[in-house]
């Protein structure tokens, strides 16, 4: 039996509190895209929170900021999600390049970026012209859940080499805790092998979805939700049916 | 309180009001602390409202240090942070060595994204605590999976009393005290026992015996009351 679904809108609260299962928390993020009033809303009602937090204060253990200092001191630093404000879809500068998304260098690099997003769109595209078949609902709603990701305000286009041949394609949005991926020329594997794509964190490895196989030299899209802040993107080969924890070596790893 | 009250000597020479707006003077980096916009044009909801301003300033503007890999201003934060993440953390999880790794985790993840913290979208505690909440509402629910239905048996006044009540006892605190008292019964529940309990609103609706519905819009309802009441949180 499905739970009733409620109007997004009167999720706010919910929401600030952590406390929505992940079904009801994708909805309400892609509502959010679409809704200033809402994001405004919850703004204020964080820092509510903050209160929250900080009437539950409580003496840390001896040795906590210590210990994490210990490990800062050996982690890398995210860099900043992309400096400009964010606009509207049709004057928005798409960065690119390295995890690094260096605003200056946007300019030169938009045409291999437009080439990797047309490679996703034609990839969409694709899906939805497969006409009457009976995957076709499955799909629609798995594009919607694309297209949220592809046309967040922050979307952030990342590329990267496969070590064992190919270039994926990333076009990530925090907003949305969610990214999609598609790859051109990976190379073929066995029935008995698949890609696999992990998001992995300080917080250690979840999988992230296996790709579908090629279609005409083309991967995916495919959809990996729950991104958590300082998640990288892997890749591994893994058996055909999926490994919880990477078995293999990663073969491409990209900061998001 | 304790965590309001970090090592004057160590971040007072970052955080003086000469140093707005003027490059950051840590090695090599060519990052800028950010203007700080004062919150001069916010009407205090009461006398004695925003307390918290002063300390938010300057956790906002070490973050902005920490971002260009400050070690010295992570330290800082840390001595103002660790208190109420730990003590968020432990709120949702009750066991102290699991809250330890995952306060930890929080902190680290704090100097990881620093770059990410944008203070036109909220205050830096928001931003902080929103990260060690979600960090302890993941590890929860990651386990409750595994032990259902172990629901029922932490009693559901056990949040509000155990955190609000034993709050140390300073004008924040009993502010928050004074606001949740005013809120209805079911606004403070439901409110607290996703805040404190880490469970859904669906699971309050369980708990609490009421259509989920009712809940969120009590969620909504309550925080919007502890908003105004609190004085926080209002734009322009």
């Amino acid at each position: 039996m499905r739970a009733s679904r409620p109007e997004p809108h009167t999720l706010a609260g919910a929401f600030v509190l952590d406390a929505l299962g992940a079904a009801d928390r994708a909805r309400f993020e892609r509502h959010l895209t679409r809704c200033e009033q809402c994001a405004k809303e919850i703004r204020g009602l964080a820092e509510v929170t903050a209160r929250l937090a900080g009437a539950a204060a409580a003496e840390p253990p001896p040795g906590l900021t210590r210990r994490a200092l210990a490990v800062a001191a050996r982690t890398r630093q995210l860099p900043p999600l992309t400096p400009d404000r964010p606009r509207p879809w049709a004057t928005r500068h798409v960065s690119v390049g390295g995890p690094a998304g260096r605003a200056m260098a946007w300019r030169p690099r938009l045409a291999p970026a437009l080439a990797g997003l047309m490679v996703i769109l034609a990839v969409v595209l694709g899906l939805a012209a497969r006409g009457a078949q009976h995957q076709l609902r499955q799909d629609q709603l798995h594009s919607h859940a694309i297209a949220a990701v592809l046309t967040a305000r922050d979307a952030q286009m990342i590329s990267a080499r496969v070590s064992t041949g190919g270039t994926a394609t990333i076009v990530m949005s925090g907003r949305e805790h969610a990214l999609v991926f598609a790859a051109r020329g990976l190379s073929a594997l066995p029935p008995s092998r698949r890609y696999e794509l992990w998001l992995m964190g300080p917080g250690g490895d979840k999988p992230a979805g296996m790709l579908p196989g090629p279609r005409n030299g083309m991967t995916g899209p495919v959809l990996a939700s729950g991104l958590r802040p300082g998640d990288r993107l892997g890749l591994t080969i893994e058996p055909a049916g999926g490994s919880a924890h990477p078995t293999a070596p990663v073969i491409a790893l990209v900061a998001l | 309180m304790r965590y309001s009250a970090p090592p004057r000597a160590r971040i007072g020479a970052a955080t003086t009001g000469q140093d707005h707006g003027t490059p950051a003077k840590t090695s090599g980096c060519r990052c800028r602390i950010k203007s700080v916009r004062l919150e001069g044009g916010r009407v205090p909801a009461e006398p004695g409202a925003g307390t918290c301003d002063a300390h938010e300033t300057e956790l906002a503007v070490l973050l902005g240090r920490v971002a260009c890999g400050d070690r010295d201003a992570f330290e800082a934060v840390c001595h103002q942070i660790a208190a109420p993440v730990f003590g968020t953390v432990r709120a949702v999880l009750r066991d102290v060595p699991q809250s330890e790794e995952v306060a930890q985790e929080v902190l680290v993840e704090v100097w990881q994204s620093a770059s990410r913290f944008d203070r036109d979208r909220g205050s830096a505690m928001a931003w902080v605590g929103t990260i060690a909440h979600r960090r302890a509402v993941d590890r929860v629910r990651s386990e409750r999976r595994s032990a259902q239905r172990e629901l029922r048996a932490a009693s559901h006044t056990v949040a509000y009393d155990d955190v609000v009540e034993r709050a140390e006892a300073n004008l924040d605190a009993e502010r928050l005290r004074r606001c949740l008292g005013s809120l209805t019964d079911l606004q403070r529940e439901a409110v607290t026992l996703a805040y404190y309990g880490g469970y859904t609103y669906r699971q309050v609706a369980a708990l609490l015996g009421v259509a989920a519905g009712t809940v969120n819009t009590r969620m909504r309802d309550g925080l919007i009351r502890l908003r105004d009441c609190l004085g926080v949180g209002h734009e322009g």
